[in-house]
């Protein structure tokens, strides 16, 4: 990736940036600042309206996310100092980052190009567990429930609930030993699924740098695989994610890089977090220099990103970084609801919605049932998001606003912390033996599919 | 050979021989026979003590021996020393300073600075020992939060110096610097490095920080 | 999993396990009661005793064998303590039996047309000792780090190769644990085959990755387009027999990546293990657990006095070699001495230090010679290839002698420095050495080389 020559530079400034205390971080250069810019580019909806189509106000967002971008920069908790850009630097940043990307291997690419809202082309998608802890013995079935379905380009892994029988200790060498047990069961996965070259996210199994670089390696995952970085909340980097940066740089590996801003933590409600969504994504093609960039903002209390209140400011924040940049966005679909529910359905298909009409180069999902529950993950989910991704490729904001709000209605019973629709684990949906839907799960997803055709004259 | 002398002479014996019990049941005849327990840690602990140190030196001795002795030397101080002090309300044993010691971050050796650590304590100096592997900001925050006169950081290898570094940028971004005294010492520090970083002194030996904590504390 | 290198997965996954679940025990009651106490009992058990005039070459097999016999039961008695765990990682007599008795007894690193194969030897055994060469971690400046390494890489005599470490990356220093030690070790890696192309030596296996100081570097290091699963990489205990979770990942990776690694330790004559007695019984239990914990390669073993910081004081020369025959007589150990000199080059006295401990050991059975750290590792290049050279020609001479033979040619160089060593004579950089055009020696540091050879052969008839 061409942009990759700044990496020293990145890494300079988190070793000569102004020393800052955490909290004064959090507080002077997120919560303050985000504040003021809310106020200064009057960035508010109407509270009734779950996706907006006003470009006026995307550009406005924009502007407030780029201003919080050059005036915070990102924090490296490892040093302590704050890492800044310049805005000529930002803008060069911007004005080279990569538009389209090919990921994996031989026969089985999956094509990535950055889109503008509204935009009628073919959106990639990436269906997965997405890190969600299952059993060793269901690695296999689960991955390749989702690796076997036509419609995702490539795949996400889950993550293991141990290794050999042990528990896999974050910063040990058991994370090594982890990293290595998803090399080989991934590699299974996808020559079971006739697809070998197809590119799988990874690895899950990996909190620090230690299992990515270990496991990013002679025989193990490949450069074509795709690899993460993410900005923890809000605007903070490590020395882990740098040195998983500077190895996949190094090892010409793609990058996949994320940023969950907290609805309700620092940058306040929806407005806030639009505002810092836009920051989080500009910075993350600054500090990371990825090929995708991805906002995965989380609910304070649910953890969800489909909660009704957070679609809006998802949207129009995409809809600003879209019209502004060449940036290849993604959408996340964190959903509350688990496999077996139809709310798991209905919040997917809504987050692709306002993803796809806003402008992302790919959809992401489904992290089931917030990514908590051991297990609750199947691929129909992720064809269903696939499904939804493309019939909404036809469709403008205008169309396919209704369509979100009517969604909401139907899910949101369930955006609450007691009685959570979590659904039910893989081997109680799925036949394990021959990796396909059971009729309960199979019924549901037809019906909800019928749902989209009748009542959104959505032919999934 | 004033008694003391010989009481001297037999404390040191016990000390390389690791007798705990011994040294406090000679500590306690010595000081009911009359002796102030400041002269008894002054005329048989401290000289006592910078025998060993002399022949760790010279490897008549090695590790062990010094740290059994240091045990001894402490378990006397707790048993004897102390409470004799606190029940004449005479004054205490003073200090000869309070030393913070540690290995860097990213650095897992310890036994250099644990040298210096015991070498610091036979000479009477009070030591924090943090260990290994201790980052920067928790050197300046224990720094403060002991009280301490002088700050020694020790590492063997020249990756970690950066973290060395880190902790007088810290201290300069507190406005604490001119509060401690900062040694360096282990394989990778050099004077070179020390001065570049404002250093206080740096030393190539156990031997040498004592020293150097000796001329600070004067 | 693979095996190039003959590890067992399983072994492996116990070694980690035991990391987890052994008993918790605090550090200090490790040094002085674990060690200190069952290094001392354990001496007196099987009296083993080493006297300031014992030869310096012994040739008591006997005690040879008393001393594995010791170290077995240390071993056992022992195990590994894991600083991040702070727990106790044992093995009983029975398993460390089994893991030792599928050691291979030799290796081939490096590749194409430049291998080198490592054998098992026994004392006195007429057989190639493999000479691994190099400036082993000096630090030395980015300018100059491709001619003071190219004049080593050009040695033919050198089969494996060990580079120095660079003072800086890119112009900024080297933090460990961050990403400018990843930085770090791809710019190593790239030096590191420039060096081997220039010299027309591209599979020459190299010692790697030196500037690791956690297991960031190395990991950076060893991967796709860095260095290959076929040169050596490294894994070490910190004194006394101590792990942490870095040298496990480490362990691990090299499982995983089938990596060849060599595996090193350097007991402390002076520290817990006490004296030269403590320090060839730390080399037999060492190696022995280190071989239950990492499964490495080659097994590298570099006492060090705990002031004077050199494996060629006389004490710990004389502990050394009877490490070695203990375990080259009884295991299928691939070991080697680490020549750390007090030192440096530009003086006759470096080429006594590396040649009495080469000689030594390589009489008592070593496979390879780890030559050499000169003036001890710390002054900014102070090394040349030419002590390595000296060593080189001096060990292939002594392939086949005996130990009684040898014993002489050891105490006449350790005589020639061992008043020196308290007060060392540090020497001169690589470039004022040699000259920066050609590489070549200068000539006056090439007759300082030149005399001590003629002194060798003068003396004992040996010709280098």
């Amino acid at each position: 990736m061409r942009t990759r020559g700044r990496l020293h530079s990145v890494l300079d400034k988190a070793e000569t940036g102004p020393i800052v205390e955490e909290r004064e971080f959090d507080i002077e250069y997120i919560q303050k600042p985000i504040q003021a810019l809310i106020k200064k580019y009057d960035v508010k909806w109407d509270k009734d309206v779950f996706l907006t189509a006003d470009d006026d106000l995307a550009d406005r967002v924009y502007q407030a996310g780029y201003e919080l971008a050059l005036n915070t920069g990102v924090y490296c908790t490892s040093t302590k100092r704050r890492m800044v850009w310049t805005k000529a630097e930002l803008d060069e940043v911007i004005a080279t980052s990569p538009s389209s990307v090919i990921m994996g291997e031989g026969d089985d690419l999956a094509h990535i190009q950055a889109r503008r809202p509204d935009e009628d082309s073919r959106v990639a998608v990436c269906g997965g567990a997405y890190g969600i802890p299952v059993p060793e013995n269901l690695f296999v079935p689960v991955m390749l429930s989702y690796a076997q379905e036509p419609l995702l380009d490539f795949i996400d892994n889950c993550s293991l609930v141990s290794t050999y029988g042990r528990p896999i200790r974050a910063g040990s060498p058991w994370e090594s030993v982890a990293c290595w047990q998803e090399v080989d069961l991934s590699f299974e996965v996808v020559n079971r699924a006739g697809r070998p070259g197809m590119a799988i996210g990874c690895a899950e199994n990996s909190p620090t740098h230690i299992g990515e670089i270990s496991s990013n390696s002679i025989g193990g995952f490949r450069p074509s695989d795709w690899h993460h970085a993410a900005l923890v909340s809000e605007l903070k980097t490590n020395y882990d994610q740098l040195i998983k940066v500077a190895h996949f740089a190094r090892t010409g590996s793609h990058i996949h890089t994320f940023a969950n801003n907290i609805y309700g933590g620092y940058p306040g409600g929806a407005d806030g977090m639009a505002v810092a969504l836009v920051a989080s994504l500009i910075l993350l093609q600054a500090t990371y220099f990825g090929c995708t960039v991805n906002p995965g903002p989380t609910h304070a209390n649910l953890s969800c990103d489909t909660f009704p209140a957070m679609l809006p400011g998802i949207g129009v924040a995409l809809q600003g970084l879209n019209r502004n940049t060449d940036l290849m966005t993604t959408a996340f679909a964190r959903t509350a609801g688990g496999p077996g529910t139809k709310n798991v359905l209905y919040e997917a298909g809504a987050l692709a919605l306002v993803g796809v009409t806003s402008g992302i180069a790919l959809m992401e999902g489904v992290q089931s049932a917030v990514g908590v529950q051991q297990a609750h993950c199947t691929g129909l989910e992720a064809r269903f998001t696939a499904q939804v991704t493309h019939a909404a490729e036809k469709l403008t904001r205008e169309q396919a606003a209704p369509i979100v709000k009517a969604l909401t209605e139907k899910y949101k019973g369930g955006m609450t912390t007691e009685n959570r629709p979590i659904g039910k684990p893989f081997d109680q949906l799925y036949d394990v033996d021959k990796v396909v839907p059971l009729p309960e799960w199979q019924g549901m997803y037809e019906e909800v599919c019928q749902e989209f055709e009748k009542e959104f004259g959505l032919t999934l | 050979m004033s008694n003391l002398e010989n009481v001297q002479k037999d404390f040191l014996e016990i000390l390389l021989a690791g007798d705990s019990k011994k040294a406090v049941t000679l500590a306690k005849e010595v000081l009911e026979g009359g002796t102030a327990p400041t002269e008894f840690f002054e005329k048989c602990i401290s000289p006592s003590l910078e025998e060993i140190g002399k022949r760790f030196e010279t490897l008549d001795i090695f590790l062990p021996e010094m740290v059994t002795a240091a045990d001894v030397v402490q378990t006397v101080n707790d048993k004897v020393i102390t409470p004799a002090v606190e029940a004449s309300e005479s004054e205490g044993i003073t200090s000869a300073g309070k030393v913070l010691m540690a290995t860097v971050q990213g650095d897992l050796h310890d036994i250099g600075k644990n040298m210096v650590v015991l070498m610091l304590k036979v000479n009477g100096f009070e030591v924090v020992d943090l260990g290994t592997n201790v980052s920067p900001s928790e050197i300046v925050e224990r720094a403060e939060s002991e009280s301490v006169n002088i700050i020694g950081m020790s590492s063997l290898l020249t990756t970690c110096l950066p973290y060395m570094k880190d902790v007088f940028d810290y201290l300069d971004g507190k406005d604490t610097r001119n509060e401690y005294a900062v040694i360096m010492g282990g394989a990778a520090t050099t004077p070179e490095f020390s001065e570049e970083m404002g250093a206080n002194g740096y030393g190539h030996s156990a031997a040498e920080a004592v020293a150097l904590c000796q001329k600070i504390m004067a | 999993m693979g095996n190039i290198n003959g590890m067992d997965y399983e072994v492996l996954l116990t070694a980690l396990d035991r990391a987890e679940n052994g008993p918790i025990v605090d550090e200090k009651v490790w040094d002085a009661e674990i060690i200190g106490k069952n290094f001392q009992e354990t001496l007196k058990k099987y009296d083993i005793k080493l006297e300031k005039d014992d030869p310096y070459v012994t040739a008591d097999d006997d005690l040879a064998d008393r001393l594995w016999e010791a170290g077995m039961e240390l071993a056992a008695k022992t195990g590994v303590y894991c600083i991040d765990t702070k727990r106790h990682m044992q093995w009983t007599r029975d398993e460390l039996e089994g893991i030792l008795a599928v050691m291979p007894d030799q290796v081939t690193v490096g590749e194409g047309d430049d291998t080198a194969t490592i054998i098992h030897r026994r004392p006195e055994e007429d057989s190639h000792v493999v000479i691994y060469g190099g400036p082993f971690g000096i630090p030395i400046t980015e300018e100059l780090f491709i001619p003071f390494h190219e004049a080593y890489a050009r040695e033919p005599l050198i089969e494996i190769f060990n580079m120095g470490t660079l003072l800086s990356t890119r112009g900024r220093m080297i933090r460990a644990g961050s990403p400018w030690e990843s930085i770090a070790a791809w710019q190593e890696k790239e030096l590191a085959f420039e060096i081997l192309d220039r010299v027309g030596r591209p599979g020459m296996a190299m010692g790697c990755v030196e500037i690791a100081t956690t297991e960031v570097g190395e990991l950076a290091g060893t991967t796709y387009g860095g260095y290959r699963p076929t040169d050596c990489h490294k894994i070490n205990f910190i004194s006394e027999q101590k792990t942490a979770y870095h040298h496990l990942i480490e362990a691990a990776h090299y499982a995983h990546i089938d990596a060849f690694s060599e595996s090193y330790f350097n007991p402390m004559y002076g520290g817990y293990v006490g004296g030269g007695a403590g320090v060839a019984l730390a080399c037999v239990s060492g190696s022995i657990v280190m071989r239950a914990a990492y499964q490495g390669t080659l097994n590298n073993i570099g006492p060090t006095h705990v002031h004077l910081s050199a494996s060629t004081h006389p004490e710990v020369l004389r502990a050394l070699q009877l490490g070695l025959q203990a375990l080259s007589r009884n295991g299928n150990f691939l070991t080697s001495p680490f020549i750390r000199p007090t030192s440096g080059p530009g003086t006759k006295e470096i080429f006594y230090e590396t040649g009495a401990l080469a000689a030594a050991a390589t009489v008592a059975g070593c496979s390879y010679i780890d030559a050499a750290q000169s003036a001890r590792g710390t002054k900014t290049g102070h090394a040349s290839p030419l002590e390595v050279l000296f060593v080189a020609k001096l060990t292939h001479a002594l392939e086949g002698m005996s130990r009684v033979d040898a014993a002489p040619l050891v105490a006449w160089m350790v005589d020639r420095y061992k008043d020196s060593q308290v007060d060392p004579l540090l020497g001169k950089p690589f470039q004022e050495l040699h000259d920066l055009e050609t590489l070549d020696p200068k000539p006056e540091w090439q007759t300082l080389f030149d005399e001590v050879c003629q002194e060798v052969e003068t003396e004992f008839g040996l010709k280098l």
